[in-house]
């Protein structure tokens, strides 16, 4: 435990060097939402206005997964630099198990995304109303398990590619899938009628709704705002997926790094 | 990389929010949006000619520039030149692609379209390599021009059309209303004949937005880029 804790110290040293990184990407996060929301707000059709009442409100949760998500993932760029300057003779070296290396990776990534990410849950609920009691730390989990599970996805892809240009390339395929498939943007009834039409894929509709970025997104959503109703689903999707790439993500780092 | 983002925003983003869109207020939203679109992938690639010259001043490129033939103006100019050529061949192909999701109507508004979109990607490498210069640090440079290209793009028509930012926010609809980037993406709407859902009063006013921003770019860089060239300071 001491040696993962040592781990997450580590990586969250280098986090804090992007610091002014960091007031940056926050900063274009909410220029998303005090600009592109609220101008938004003004063009919905009348029918999505009924179904969500307001853009802001609406893009708000999905403003937080986006920024959970963009620092999450930030992990997967170290670890792939790492990789190529073979920094991880160094990080064998260390006295501690491979498996707690590769635990203390996931799990700084994911934390970090979760320190990342508190200004604009912060937001969301100064603006949206807060949370019950027993709503609060259910968001929290999920949210951190979904930072869990990006954190994974991000180093099982940076140990997986070996030049900068392909973990960026791959970076941005998972990225714009996930996100555009997904309710942060829009509302997840949306992309089932464009399926039901036949002007979208039945595979990525599928994707959209186990989407665990639409699980996060509508979590909050539906304690926040009531809609849509909270099920079940949304959070074992966020479990599933984080079970996936933290166990995968731990196994693929032990593989490469001793390679 | 640029080219999944740009289809993979006409192909999902596009297709999807143009549902969530009034059509009173936009009649094709996604005629719209892809248009936007473009002049958003030109406006960042044209950025990129300042990373450029933080990576020549880091590898020691910049003193062998110095010691070429040519004058400090001409190497300034060429850069700027240089840095929207690129970016617009480099965008050529995708503005393809959107012309193949608009149709084009009038081929002389086209090229006049087409003129200015050049005039504003040479403007916007002068923008990136005056700043460059000034700042001579490039984690600022990094985070400075996140955030221009966070406010630049979203206060601008290239996501939707003035009079609804306008009605969203009287200010955001003031400096939408003096943004490069909505003189290029507006005029490009014109060109390709889809100004019935913009509220382009006067091409000529757009046009001439682009060639001041193009021109006072230029050679404020050209001035900044003669004075700062030199010296070291580079982070």
């Amino acid at each position: 435990m001491k040696a993962i804790l040592h781990i997450v110290e580590h990586d969250f040293r280098n986090f804090f060097r992007y610091k002014w990184w960091l007031v940056g990407l926050i900063s274009m996060n909410l220029a998303d939402l005090f600009i592109m929301a609220i101008v938004y707000n003004r063009m919905l059709s009348s029918e999505i206005e009924q179904q969500i009442k307001s853009y802001f409100n609406f893009f708000a949760p999905g403003l937080t997964i986006t920024g959970l998500f963009a620092s999450a993932f930030m992990i997967g760029r170290e670890v792939n630099m790492e990789r190529r300057r073979e920094v991880h003779q160094y990080m064998l070296s260390l006295p501690m198990t491979r498996m707690e290396l590769a635990i203390g990776r996931v799990l700084s990534g994911g934390l970090r995304g979760m320190v990342y990410m508190s200004p604009l849950l912060l937001t969301c609920f100064a603006f949206l109303g807060f949370p019950t009691v027993w709503q609060f730390p259910i968001i929290l989990a999920v949210l951190f398990f979904l930072a869990i599970g990006i954190s994974g996805l991000s180093i099982a892809i940076a140990v997986s590619t070996s030049s900068l240009e392909k973990f960026i390339t791959a970076r941005g395929l998972v990225y714009y899938t996930l996100f555009f498939c997904s309710s942060v943007f829009y509302p997840l009834s949306l992309i089932q009628k464009l399926g039901q039409e036949g002007k979208f894929p039945t595979v990525l509709v599928t994707l959209a709704e186990v989407n665990p970025l639409s699980s996060g997104a509508d979590l909050i959503r539906s304690f926040l705002l009531g809609n849509p109703p909270f099920s079940l689903n949304m959070i074992l999707n966020v479990l599933v997926f984080s079970a996936i790439f933290t166990v995968s993500a731990a196994f693929a780092y032990i593989k490469i790094i001793q390679e | 990389m640029r080219a999944i983002w740009f289809v993979s925003q006409i192909v999902l983003f596009g297709l999807i929010a143009s549902r969530m869109i009034n059509v009173q207020e936009v009649p094709d939203y996604f005629r719209y949006y892809v248009a936007g679109l473009s002049v958003m992938t030109l406006y960042s690639a044209a950025i990129f000619i300042g990373f450029d010259i933080y990576e020549e001043a880091e590898h020691g490129v910049f003193e062998y520039l110095l010691s070429l033939p040519v004058s400090r103006r001409q190497l300034v100019l060429g850069r700027s030149i240089g840095g929207g050529l690129r970016s617009f061949i480099y965008v050529g192909p995708l503005i393809g692609v959107s012309l193949y999701v608009i149709g084009s109507a009038n081929p002389l508004s086209f090229l006049v379209s087409l003129f200015a979109l050049f005039l504003f990607s040479f403007g916007v490498a002068g923008m990136s390599i005056t700043i460059a210069v000034m700042i001579k640090s490039s984690d600022r440079f990094d985070i400075l021009m996140g955030v221009l290209d966070a406010l630049i793009v979203r206060l601008s028509t290239a996501m939707y059309p003035l009079a609804v930012v306008q009605a969203a926010n009287p200010l955001y609809g003031a400096v939408a209303s003096f943004n490069p980037v909505t003189y290029a993406a507006d005029l490009f709407r014109w060109g390709t004949g889809i100004e019935a859902i913009i509220t382009l009063d006067n091409p000529l006013m757009a046009l001439l937005g682009i060639i001041m921003f193009f021109a006072f770019f230029t050679f404020v860089g050209v001035i900044l880029y003669d004075r700062r060239i030199e010296g070291g300071g580079w982070q």
